[in-house]
């Protein structure tokens, strides 16, 4: 982990809300694993004061790229979204435990909103070890859904999924896996980030599923880094209840130790 | 050549610099990040007899140039402490100052008492924003008597220096710095959190998991500057500033309100280089004001 300070290569503007940064730091490049977060500092002023975390979203050690996919929802994402190509951004990282890959086939990823960033970093990382690969991405509606077959290569099997079926096939994430479920496929290891309440159905679900379950949580930060305790979560360990940080030990953990 | 060296009662530190508890865990998380020379010394999270598990999540919000936090003192206790991290904090080589806090006096006591025996603690920091539970659950830092009997008792049985953490959340902070001082405390820090809370307009409920929150940041910075300017005037005990400190002049104001050292917690999550930067900074300010020390500042804000 270091801090550096990043170049911006490149900010697409895809919708109103949603963004792909492109940054230009070849150790993060090198250094970043599917479900860490950068911790970026927005503002150089008072507003907003505390770094904002995001998931790595992909990466490019050749290039020394790192990818990110934002939704702009306050004044942090709102100053990021004005980024020019040329600005260096201060970046801790990479911050957090990755996802762990067991081996077992196919891996399924399930994606609510903005949930996808990371998903598509082990996705993408997972195909190039020749491994299948579903993703399950849901969203609300059109708008809210991102076309993100262009950061996958060409095998994962991408199911687009909107609550108002404007896209792909309609419902809820957690239905629509169930029927690719009695479809017959038959999942090796899942993986999942969203909102927590999707998460939470998700391990519920999970219950009767049965598989390896892990998702990446969300907490507020102030250090980033382990220092204050400020993000922890309640988990359940070996019959103890204990909080963890969603910096340090998570983002990423077992669905089944997580107290929902 | 100017000079950061500072003596503070008997602790002689490279640089008046130090970290403010609770932001800095107990080094190692920024050790990595950060160039720990500049650091006059570590104060690191505060310890409790027994383990704390802390408080229910969303422990932390931002708020305007600030944050609200209520971790609840999670800190693995004592024992876990010596045997897991004194070792390598002593090999650190920084002073080292630990924070206590207990639910009584006798847990205080007990801390200090425990820590006394070991090597390598340069002084204890006691964090008085906690309640009395003997007490009806009064903070030990809000009342007179209260703060006095628990200075005295932790004096008699610590030998080294022994700092004492002032809350703001006091009408009359002047009063409770003399009954510390009355107490036998060698230094006086102050500020710690301010109380505050947030109410999440969505649910209509208290976004913090605790309700309250202690708010930290540039926000509290002339709240706490000026209480250090009313605790100088009322004791002779040397001080160290905090609440806010963001840059060299914003440790400047603290010093010439009358600290002697001073500590940065909220900022370090912003920005791990502060500490280092405001050393720079600080060095920088004596050459230009063609001075030796920062002795010569401590105070000079007052008539
Ligand atoms: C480990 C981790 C990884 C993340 N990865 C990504 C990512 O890849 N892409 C991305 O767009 N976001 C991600 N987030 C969320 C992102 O950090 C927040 O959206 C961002 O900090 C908001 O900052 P802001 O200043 O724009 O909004 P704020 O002004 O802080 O908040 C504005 C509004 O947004 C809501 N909000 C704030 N934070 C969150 C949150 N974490 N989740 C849901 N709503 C929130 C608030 O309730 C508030 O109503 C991640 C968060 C964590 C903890
Ligand atoms: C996340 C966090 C945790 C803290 N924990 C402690 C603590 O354990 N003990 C303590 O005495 N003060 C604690 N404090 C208070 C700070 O040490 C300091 O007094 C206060 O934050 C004001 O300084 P600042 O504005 O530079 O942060 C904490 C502050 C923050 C922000
Ligand atoms: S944000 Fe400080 S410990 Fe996670």
């Amino acid at each position: 982990m270091k801090q550096c300070r990043a170049l911006v290569r490149k900010l697409e503007e895809i919708s109103p809300y949603f963004y792909y940064l492109t940054l230009e730091e070849p150790y993060l490049a090198q250094a970043a694993q599917p479900g860490q977060f950068l911790y970026l500092r927005v503002s150089t002023g008072l507003s907003p004061l505390l770094r904002r975390p995001f998931s790595v979203a992909g990466t490019s050690p050749a290039a020394g790229t790192v990818l990110l996919l934002f939704r702009r929802v306050g004044a942090g994402t709102d100053l990021l979204s004005c980024l020019q190509e040329g600005d260096r951004l201060d970046c801790l990282g990479p911050l957090g435990t990755p996802f762990t890959y067991y081996g077992s086939e196919p891996a399924v990823l399930l994606a609510g909103g903005v949930g996808v960033a990371p998903l598509l970093f082990l996705g993408e990382s997972l195909l190039n070890g020749g491994k299948s690969v579903h993703l399950f991405y849901g969203a609300a509606d059109a708008t809210a859904l991102l076309p993100v077959e262009r950061f996958l290569s060409p095998g994962v099997l991408i199911h687009y999924i909107t609550e108002d079926g404007s896209v792909g096939e309609q419902g809820k994430l957690p239905q629509a896996f169930q029927r690719a479920l009695d479809r017959g496929l038959s999942p090796g290891e899942l993986f999942a980030c969203g909102p927590r309440p999707l998460l939470a159905v998700l391990a519920r679900e999970n219950g009767q599923w049965g598989y390896p379950l892990q998702v990446s949580l969300e907490e507020n930060m102030a250090c980033g880094v382990g220092a204050c305790q400020g993000c922890s979560v309640l988990i359940q360990k070996d019959g103890e209840t204990v909080y963890e940080r969603v910096c340090r030990e998570g983002p990423v953990f077992h669905s089944k130790e997580v107290v929902w | 050549m100017p000079s950061l060296k500072t003596r503070i009662a008997s602790l002689a530190l490279e640089t008046p610099l130090l970290t403010a508890s609770g932001t800095f865990g107990f080094g190692d998380e920024y050790a990595s990040l950060m160039r720990l020379e500049g650091l006059g010394g570590l104060v690191v999270k505060t310890l409790t007899l027994k383990p704390r598990s802390g408080n229910p999540p969303p422990r932390l919000v931002e708020t305007p140039a600030g944050m609200l936090n209520a971790i609840g003192l999670q800190n693995p206790g004592l024992k876990h402490f010596l045997k897991a991290e004194l070792p390598h904090l002593q090999n650190r080589n920084i002073p080292l100052i630990i924070s206590i806090a207990g639910d009584t006096e006798e847990e205080y006591v007990a801390l200090a008492e425990a820590l006394d025996r070991q090597t390598g603690i340069a002084a204890l920091e006691l964090n008085l924003s906690c309640p009395n539970v003997k007490k009806g659950g009064i903070l030990f830092g809000t009342d007179v008597v209260i703060l006095e009997s628990l200075v005295s008792k932790v004096r008699s049985v610590w030998n080294k220096p022994l700092i004492a953490k002032l809350t703001p959340n006091v009408t009359a902070v002047a009063d409770l710095a003399r009954a510390a001082a009355t107490g036998g405390a060698d230094i006086l820090s102050a500020i710690n959190t301010l109380r505050g809370m947030v109410i999440d307009v969505a649910t209509g409920r208290p976004l913090l998991g605790n309700r309250f929150g202690g708010l930290s940041g540039p926000a509290v910075r002339p709240v706490a500057v000026k209480m250090i300017y009313e605790i100088f005037e009322a004791t002779k005990l040397p001080l160290i500033g905090m609440g806010g400190i963001m840059n060299t002049d914003d440790a400047l104001q603290f010093i010439m309100a009358g600290a002697t050292a001073v500590a940065v917690g909220t900022a370090n999550f912003v920005e791990p280089q502060t500490i280092p930067q405001i050393a720079a900074g600080l060095n920088d300010y004596l050459e230009k004001a063609g001075l030796e020390s920062l002795h010569e500042l401590v105070g000079v804000a007052h008539d």
